[in-house]
């Protein structure tokens, strides 16, 4: 597929049309979580977006600022024990909590950052590596009082569960069996979309923007009068802050807390998360989260079939995996997940810039006359792949085997993203036939995809709408 | 919480041995970072990997301990040439992200391998300083002399005497060979090298393979002192490294090996200020892993360029 | 005198393209440098000049053409155009700051197997005396102007046929300029050496040499014999300051 299958100007009403699937594919993903997955499920959906928000406090100084933090697991510890031991010790409510966690995050950053960044180099790398591989043994020091409240080697659990209040109840899921784990799941989402908005508004601010200045050319933003040091030290506290709110919600979503929990493994699970998702993009976090957990959960249930070596379920291969990931994403996808899929994305649809007088700035294929196109055949190939997979899914789905089961979810999962890009497709190829700029050859495939097409949109979002109506 | 002074001299002695343990692994760190500026997390775990080489050639295939230790350091300095070959020499060294995830992700792929293969369990390997030779006249007994009404035990000399013949023959490599004068003009100044006609990248693989051999040596050493091997040994040892190898000066091979030592001298005080005593045995105590991670941000606060680092330390 | 170090050889540059990034430096360079004989390549600051020696060393993204004698070494590696008897004396000198100097002359020896070195040292001792009395002095704690011998003489060490200099002359006292220049030009006479001298100096550089070629935004604006430069009324205003 050379030419892109679709071809919009920036900010037209066909744009937008795209744009809304692109929304209505993230708001379907966040409102089913909680009502098609089981509460385990729904748990480690929690685990996921907490190591997201973990994972984005890592990006703001690796991918943002171009520095190396290893240590942000030290950063959750302090977070996730600092909030068991309020809630616990002190009965305060967690939002109380929220604004502590923040500042005591915030106050570490600068006593662990801003020694290691007035010196240039990889510093930072090394008081962080230290950071992370000595923390989980500071819990368990008896003086000060520390164990006491750490709860030492033991680890600390939070009596009280988090359990919606009536007024709540009417969240998707929340009503039912699964309502514990689907109430903290909100109560993440929420969380994780307020600081990824933060986050965006403080990296389009005047501090922000000096941070990705240094990234790109420290010397010139030194030139520019950005006090390196400080800016740095700030972006490296703000983004231990965040850290230690993910601390916060790992501790409020499992209830309990361990320095084990907390050690230089969970801080390479941030940086393979990291890479994975896409270094310096903000949906990175989220992605490489998602993906870490669900390796790790695959690895834990392949391990023993496989025949290597596992102790309670956790084994080498979760490790050897991430290796060669890190390895792999260095050498080919420097950009991660998030970049992978913008290049699919390109493939797929062109957004044309509009010249301020608001043409675009090259012409639109839809108004291309007499053009070629291939664009129809396409769409009604992904149109008539749509239900095939999904029926080869179901039919998979009756094997009884691990492996041959994430096949079939993955197939079946195609559905969604074929039936309504044959959908748009088919019709705007039908409306590029009417405008003449089509052969007749053009209008039978385009009808088909949009009609096929169509029709598998309905069945996705009939299904979602069962779901939905069976749960209440 | 009082002094114990009679028993000083026993931490001093053992703070000194393991102290030049944590100098030989600061040694392969500083080795890799003087010549590309980077840290290479998978230092501990190219070490391990060569600690098990001594145990399958030693424990299981029989071979002398001596000789065993001497393939395992060639097979991994050949490793460390692959490795530098094929992993970091596609990339910019003065990019560091991409080289220290590699570094990361060969420290996770080592380990699952050893993992899988000796499965994370403790096995013994000869201590090759556990008695003396029978040659050795008896003073006191044939594990240690008495020095200041203390015992000072052969393994200590051994690790101190094996030290310094490695370095010995560091320096000679370094001062007196073809391939060690250009290590030092790549560590000086890559470009200007290149403009001599050095090739940087087999260069940088020279420095690859003597700090893998290094690595594994430490390794060998202090193996007796953890009860024998496992895939995790070296995760402490190597915070330790670093703490020495930052105090010391990161570009600085003397200062690395005292660093080293300064960090087991001040375990060894910090053990006898707590109180607690566990003779004979390397004792991980809480207060002395923070107190690896409390060096390095002392020296970064007050010395950024460790004690003895020659490079000026760029303020930002 | 000692002729028979050096062979007869000359470079031949063709269409010669370098880039940063999307810049493009330099924009199809054509010049030779005779055997033998001393070149100067003049410009002002951002011209290209320093690009110019860096691209014919491979040390930058570049396409063209550059002949070294009769063999083609635009796609030989930079550590290995030295094997080929070419050596480059970067600006800024470039010297090993923390080694000794007598082990920077080992260095520049690095490429030769056979047994004549201690020779060669002490050839360039006599030549550069004041290195000799520092031997084992670290580079990084010399002067200026020796720091600059010992970049010479530590490019000489590898016996080249050709020597690229980089704005010798940057940073140096002029007396310190003068006599080093002296010893350039006493040097090619002596052995004959070819040497290609980047300078923004252009007096001296014009005193010196026997060819020169001006750089203008990455293309050969002039070029002569020094002394048709000299007399060009163009250069006389742009860089003699006449």
């Amino acid at each position: 597929m050379s030419a892109p299958l679709v071809v919009v100007a920036k900010n037209s009403a066909e744009h937008k049309r795209w744009q809304y699937v692109q929304w209505a594919y993230v708001a379907g993903f966040v409102l089913l979580t909680p009502l098609v997955l089981q509460p385990f499920e729904i748990g480690k959906m929690n685990r996921a977006l907490i190591m997201g928000v973990a994972i984005l406090a890592v990006n703001l100084v690796v991918g943002f600022n171009g520095m190396l933090a290893l240590g942000h697991s030290a950063f959750m510890g302090i977070g996730a024990f600092v909030t068991a031991s309020l809630v616990q010790d002190e009965n305060w409510d967690y939002w109380m909590i929220v604004p502590v966690v923040l500042i005591v995050g915030f106050l570490i950053g600068v006593v662990v950052g801003l020694p290691a960044l007035r010196v240039k180099g990889l510093y930072l790398a090394l008081v962080t590596i230290a950071q992370a591989a000595v923390f989980p043994s500071l819990v368990n020091i008896d003086e000060l009082g520390i164990a006491a409240r750490t709860g030492g080697p033991n680890g600390k659990g939070v009596s009280e569960e988090v359990i919606a209040p009536s007024y709540w109840e009417w969240l998707p899921g929340v009503d039912g069996a699964r309502g514990g784990s689907a109430y903290r799941y909100w109560v993440i989402v929420l969380m994780v979309a307020i600081t990824i908005l933060l986050v965006t508004n403080y990296l389009r601010s005047r501090a922000g923007r000096a941070v990705l200045a240094i990234r790109d050319n420290e010397a010139g933003a030194a030139v520019y009068g950005v006090n390196l040091p400080i800016v740095k030290t700030m972006n490296f506290a703000i983004s231990a802050s965040i850290g230690s709110l993910a601390g916060l919600m790992w501790c409020m979503d499992k209830g309990f807390v361990a320095g084990q929990d907390f050690t230089f493994l969970l801080a390479v699970d941030l940086i393979i998360g990291l890479v994975l998702g896409g270094v310096g993009a903000i949906q990175g976090g989220l992605v490489g989260g998602l993906f870490v957990v669900w390796v790790n959960d695959l690895t834990k249930r392949i391990s023993i079939p496989l025949g290597l070596y596992t102790l309670n379920g956790d084994g080498p291969l979760a490790k050897a995996i991430f290796g060669l990931i890190l390895i792999l994403f260095t050498f080919f996808a420097p950009g991660g997940i998030v970049s992978l899929g913008r290049i699919i994305v390109n493939k797929l649809i062109k957004v044309v810039p509009l010249t301020p007088a608001g043409q675009p700035i090259e012409p639109l294929s839809n108004f291309d006359p007499g053009m070629e196109s291939t664009r129809a055949d396409v769409a009604m190939k992904m149109s008539i792949a749509g239900p095939v997979l999904l029926a080869v899914g179901w039919l998979l789905m009756n094997v009884n085997n691990l492996l041959v089961g994430v096949l079939a979810f993955g197939l079946r999962m195609g559905i969604l993203v074929l039936a309504p890009v044959a959908m748009l497709v088919g019709s705007n190829e039908l409306a590029a036939h009417a405008d003449g700029n089509r052969p007749d050859s053009a209008k039978g495939p385009a009808t088909m995809a949009r009609t096929l097409g169509a029709l598998g949109f309905l069945f996705v979002i009939g299904y979602a709408v069962q779901r939905f109506v069976l749960t209440y | 919480m009082t002094w114990n002074f009679d028993i000083l001299p026993d931490f001093i002695f053992n703070g000194l041995s393991l102290g030049a343990i944590y100098g030989t692994v600061a040694l392969a760190l500083v080795l890799i970072f003087k010549a590309t500026t980077l840290i290479n997390f998978a230092t501990g775990e190219l070490a391990m990997l060569g600690a098990f080489l001594v145990y399958v050639l030693h424990m299981e295939q029989g071979l002398w301990l001596w000789l065993s230790m001497l393939i395992a350091m060639a097979l991994s300095a050949g490793l460390g040439i692959l490795i530098e070959r094929s992993l970091t020499r596609p990339f910019d060294p003065s990019d560091h992200l991409p080289v220290v995830l590699i570094t990361l992700g060969l420290f996770l792929i080592l380990n699952a391998v050893a993992g899988d293969i000796w499965n994370y369990q403790v096995r013994i390997l000869s201590n090759p300083f556990g008695k003396f030779p029978s040659w050795v006249p008896s003073v006191g007994g044939d594990r240690f002399i008495e020095v200041f009404g203390s015992r000072l035990k052969y393994q200590s000399i051994g690790i101190w005497v094996t030290l310094a013949l490695a370095l010995f023959i560091l320096g000679l490599i370094l001062n007196k060979t073809k391939a060690g004068l250009a290590f030092r003009a790549v560590s000086s100044n890559v470009e200007s090298a290149r403009l001599v006609g050095v090739h940087t990248g087999r260069t940088l693989g020279f420095g690859w393979a003597i700090a893998s051999a290094f690595g594994t040596l430490g390794a060998v050493l202090v193996a007796p002192q953890l009860g024998g091997v496992n895939p995790n040994m070296m995760a402490t040892i190597l915070i330790y490294a670093l703490a020495g190898a930052a105090l010391g000066g990161l570009d600085s091979l003397g200062g690395a090996v005292l660093g080293g030592i300064l960090v087991g001298l001040i375990q060894a005080v910090l053990v006898t200020w707590g109180g607690v005593v566990v003779f004979g045995q390397l004792y991980m105590s809480i207060l002395q892993l923070a107190a690896a991670f409390v060096i390095i941000l002392i020296t970064l606060l007050f010395r950024p360029s460790g004690l003895f680092g020659t490079r000026r330390v760029e303020r930002v | 005198m000692v002729d028979d170090v050096f062979d007869e050889v000359g470079l031949k540059v063709e269409n010669l393209h370098a880039s940063y990034g999307a810049v493009e430096v330099l924009r199809g360079l054509d010049f030779e440098v005779p055997a033998k004989n001393v070149s100067v390549i003049l410009g002002a600051n951002g011209a290209g000049k320093t690009t110019t020696l860096r691209a014919i060393c491979n040390m930058c993204n570049t396409s063209g053409t550059v002949t070294l004698g009769d063999r083609d070494i635009s796609r030989t590696g930079t550590a290995e155009i030295v094997r080929q008897g070419m050596v480059h004396v970067p600006q800024g000198r470039g010297t090993f700051p923390e080694l000794s100097t007598m082990d920077n002359l080992m260095v520049g020896a690095y490429t030769r197997k056979d047994n004549e070195i201690k020779d060669d040292v002490d050839r360039w001792f006599e030549i550069f005396p004041v290195l000799g009395e520092r031997s084992s002095q670290m580079a990084g704690s010399l002067s200026g102007g020796e720091q600059q011998m010992l970049a010479v003489a530590r490019a000489l060490m590898a016996r080249p046929r050709l020597l690229l200099l980089d704005e010798p002359s940057l940073g140096l006292a002029p007396l310190i300029i003068e006599d080093l220049f002296d010893r350039f030009i006493t040097l090619n006479k002596e052995t004959g050496l070819t040497m290609l001298i980047v300078e923004q100096n252009a007096n001296l550089a014009l005193d010196m040499a026997d060819y020169a070629y001006v750089i203008e935004s990455g293309e050969i604006a002039l070029h002569g014999t020094s002394d048709q430069l000299k007399n060009d009324p163009a250069v006389q205003e742009a860089y003699l300051g006449a």
